[in-house]
């Protein structure tokens, strides 16, 4: 079947089309070179329409032990939010931690076709895959989390070479079906376990010895080493605390060049000025990633209203469980090879930290220039849901509008911002880049975030609105895989996306040394750890795309 | 005006959400009947349900069996609602105003969360009158709930403001995790009463079996406030507001003290 999209407004910044009137041909689910002569069977004239590829969410909590945790603990928030099936539906619910269907359909039906689980824990990895299994029409991928694992920090200690290292990763992305790897509060995941409360970047682990920096430094290098086209991504030290833009400044120098991807990075952005000592680190945070081409951020934009804080960050989760809303939370070991803590949260504007968060976050997003290096996040559900995404972009386009939110927040947080003075506006070519092209590049996705022949027809339609969060939150049409799966916001047909991942080669002698750990310590088999394709593939619905390294090794 | 009276044709097969109900008072009688709701995973309209007669919409009865029916009442406002029988479960659950009146049983989480009016069950009810759901916080937060036969276990779990009274008796774990308010009851009541009270009064016309080794034995004492708080419920059609069943003189246990500690169980002495 041949589908003509016709006369559209496309944005494809991959190819540096920005707004040209063009004509999309589908094929087999792949975006085709117009053939010559052939009959179209169906024709779509989106004349007057903007064409974008489907979007690309890099970070988001969506499957894995934690959103479950958090499912569990908030029933509320299932209650107060139900989603009823219809013939075409299931029936879900959940609004900061929605149930797997309806996880699938709300993304889908705001244009977005891929989206990545960031904080795998190696062995809860099945149980991520499975969840995301369940989410229908996404494609998706996880991040597995190394960094307070025993097995590495063990080698750190007892000097391993950087090449047993690369193994160790290699294998762990293998085992896991990952695309790429993710480190939590370097070390301090564990350290907090050795009752260690704070783990700055030079400060050592009680009982392995090993610093932050050292284990950062490590892992990106095998990242890179190995080829895996995700740079290390990087949750870094002293999440939330006043004054951490030093330890982040330190980790952005103290790469050295290499690759390397901070996440939620406004959660890592806080001076210690002015009277509340609390104070944006914003314009220095941008400043560095500016200068430093190896180094790309995705935001984690705070959004006001109720949502779940969960993190792997068991250390920086219990710090902050005080200001749980409503009272309850969780931090738990899990396996005694990792750990997670979920604490519920609710950012009111009138709160000055909370209204500072927010302005810190937009600054961010508004001093980093390049588009190609600065990634729409909320964190999922860490700042916000992945719902307020459309809020977010008219944040970001419209000044008018961010500064009359702006001027509603608390006074002194106003005070505190330079927001008001930015006059930049993103276009919608650079919030393409930002969803679309740049998200595909950095995850390593060669087919996906653009609109070239060859390339997946995962599209997205708007129809231009003044009020550009109406457009993007009901998006016209959107196809996945060349198949018309959302209509005018809503979903007429359900598909299932593939799991992304890529595949490095290793040394297989790693497994021997592997084994006998997993044999001592763990709670499984390492077989048994080992994820097949097959799993992923389950009935036929699901299935596994790799996607090639470039080894450096 | 009469009563919008909702009498069921046959009893439903699967559970029914009926909360959609009441919104009675903001419509008209055919609109009543075209409202929807769920019955396990098909939807329905009220008039398929029920057949419906008189006008006053802010006057509901609804008669023959509705035991399946959940969530009757559920956030009403200024709705008078009059049960002629058993009903399911979360009767008058988060209700603001108003009246629910069941003339026979209710279920599990009967009054749950409630914030004002008045629910009262002829007979007995199940586990968690007044609670909170669960996970969530804080229970029951305004309004009087009376039951006159039993209630099940967790009676009051969590209970922020508000009274619950039981003429009959009360399950084991009756007040527990009380933050405020009162929960009395003249039957019996089971075991741990009290267990994990922070503030509030566990009013007893009979002693327990044990009294909860966190509690402390203050003594018995005349207590002036009694006779105020029995004058307040006077106006009740309910064994409470007979002068003959009211007392001040009570035996008090402060507790929990492993919780906030601040609260009392009062039980009738001599
Ligand atoms: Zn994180
Ligand atoms: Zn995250």
């Amino acid at each position: 079947m041949l589908i003509k999209l016709k006369g559209g407004t496309v944005y494809d910044p991959a190819h540096g089309i920005d707004g040209q009137v063009r004509d999309l041909y589908v094929q087999d689910g792949r975006i085709v070179e117009p053939p010559p002569g052939a009959r179209v069977d169906r024709e779509y004239d989106l004349s007057g329409k903007i064409v974008m590829a489907g979007a690309i969410d890099m970070h988001t909590h969506i499957g894995g032990g934690k959103v479950n945790i958090a499912r569990v603990m908030l029933p509320e928030d299932h209650r107060a939010d139900p989603q009823y099936h219809t013939e075409r539906l299931r029936s879900g619910c959940g609004h900061a931690a929605p149930s797997t269907w309806t996880t699938g359909y709300r993304y889908a039906e705001m244009g977005f076709t891929t989206a990545f689980e960031p904080a795998v824990l190696p062995v809860n990895a099945r149980q991520a895959h499975m969840e995301m299994g369940d989410i229908p029409i996404l494609d998706k991928g996880g991040y597995a989390m190394l960094g307070s694992d025993d097995f590495l920090l063990r080698m750190l200690r007892d000097g391993a070479d950087q090449k047993a290292v690369n193994d160790y990763v290699a294998w762990t992305l293998n085992a896991t079906q990952c695309i790429g790897i993710k480190v939590v509060n370097p070390g301090g995941i564990s350290a907090f376990k050795f009752n260690q409360r704070a783990l700055d970047l030079d400060e050592r682990h009680e009982y392995y010895g090993v610093t932050p920096r050292q284990i950062l430094k490590t892992l990106a290098t095998a990242v890179h080493e190995l080829g895996v086209p995700h740079p290390l991504h990087v949750h870094g030290c002293n999440l939330g605390v006043p004054g951490n833009v030093e330890t982040t400044l330190k980790t952005i120098t103290g790469i050295e060049g290499l690759p390397l991807h901070l996440t939620h990075i406004q959660f890592h952005s806080y001076g210690t000025e002015g009277d509340f000592k609390f104070s944006s680190g914003a314009a220095r945070i941008a400043e560095a990633v500016n200068a430093n081409p190896n180094v790309t951020v995705d935001v984690g934009q705070v959004l006001f209203g109720q949502t779940v804080t969960a993190s792997g960050d068991n250390m920086r989760q219990h710090a902050n469980a005080g200001h749980a809303h409503p009272k309850k939370w969780v931090c738990m070991d899990i396996e005694c090879d990792a750990g997670c803590g979920v604490v519920p949260f609710k950012y009111r504007d009138r709160n000055f930290v909370n209204a500072l968060q927010w302005a810190i976050g937009l600054e961010i997003f508004l001093l980093v220039d390049d588009p190609w290096r600065v990634f729409l996040t909320t964190d999922h559900p860490n700042g916000a849901p992945f719902t307020s995404y459309p809020h977010l972009i008219r944040l970001l386009m419209d000044r008018t509008f961010r500064n009359e939110q702006l001027s509603r927040l608390h006074p002194e947080a106003q005070k505190m911002t330079t927001l008001a003075s930015i006059e930049r506006e993103y276009s919608l070519y650079e919030i393409a880049i930002m969803t679309r092209a740049g998200a595909a590049r950095l995850v390593g996705l060669e087919d996906r975030g653009h609109l070239g022949p060859g390339a997946a027809a995962d599209i997205t339609v708007y129809t231009p609105d003044d009020d550009v969060e109406r457009m993007f939150a009901k998006p016209t049409y959107v196809f996945k895989d060349g198949e018309l799966v959302v209509k005018d916001g809503e979903i007429v047909h359900v598909t299932w996306g593939t799991t992304h991942t890529v595949k490095p080669d290793y040394d297989r002698a790693i497994e021997r040394s592997l084994t006998d750990y997993f044999d001592r310590y763990l709670t499984m088999k390492l077989d048994n750890f080992i994820i097949s394709d097959e799993e992923i593939a389950e009935d036929g619905r699901g299935s596994v795309t790799v996607h090639p390294c470039g080894g450096r090794g | 005006m009469s009563a919008l009276t909702l009498t069921l044709k046959s009893a439903p097969r699967q559970r029914v959400d009926l909360s959609p109900l009441s919104a009675a008072p903001e419509l008209t009688p055919a609109e009543v009947a075209a409202l929807q709701v769920w019955a396990g995973k098909r939807r329905y309209r009220i008039d398929e349900l029920f057949e419906i007669e008189g006008e006053d919409t802010r006057n509901l009865v609804l008669r023959g069996d509705c035991r399946k029916f959940d969530y009757v009442g559920r956030d009403a406002r200024d709705l008078s609602l009059t049960v002629a029988g058993s009903v399911g479960a979360y009767a008058g659950m988060g209700m603001r105003s108003g009246t629910l009146h069941v003339q026979g049983d209710a279920d599990i989480f009967a009054a749950c969360e409630l914030r004002g009016g008045l629910v009262r069950i002829d007979g007995s009810a199940g586990d968690f009158v007044g609670a909170a759901l669960p996970g969530d916080k804080r229970g029951m937060r305004g309004g009087i709930v009376l039951v006159k036969g039993d209630v099940g276990a967790r009676c009051g779990d969590q209970l922020r403001r508000g009274i619950v009274l039981v003429e009959g008796d009360a399950g084991d774990w009756c007040g527990s995790r009380l933050i405020a308010g009162t929960v009395a009851v003249m039957g019996r009541v089971g075991k741990h009463p009290g267990y994990g009270l922070r503030r509030g009064t566990l009013l007893l016309w009979q002693r327990p079996e044990s009294i909860p080794p966190t509690y402390g034995d203050c003594g018995v004492h005349t207590l002036g406030f009694l006779p105020l708080w029995f004058a307040g419920l006077r106006r009740l059609d309910s064994r409470f507001a007979d002068p003959a069943n009211a007392f001040d003189r009570v035996h008090r246990y402060g507790g929990d003290l492993a919780a906030v500690g601040r609260g009392e169980i009062l039980i009738r002495a001599g």
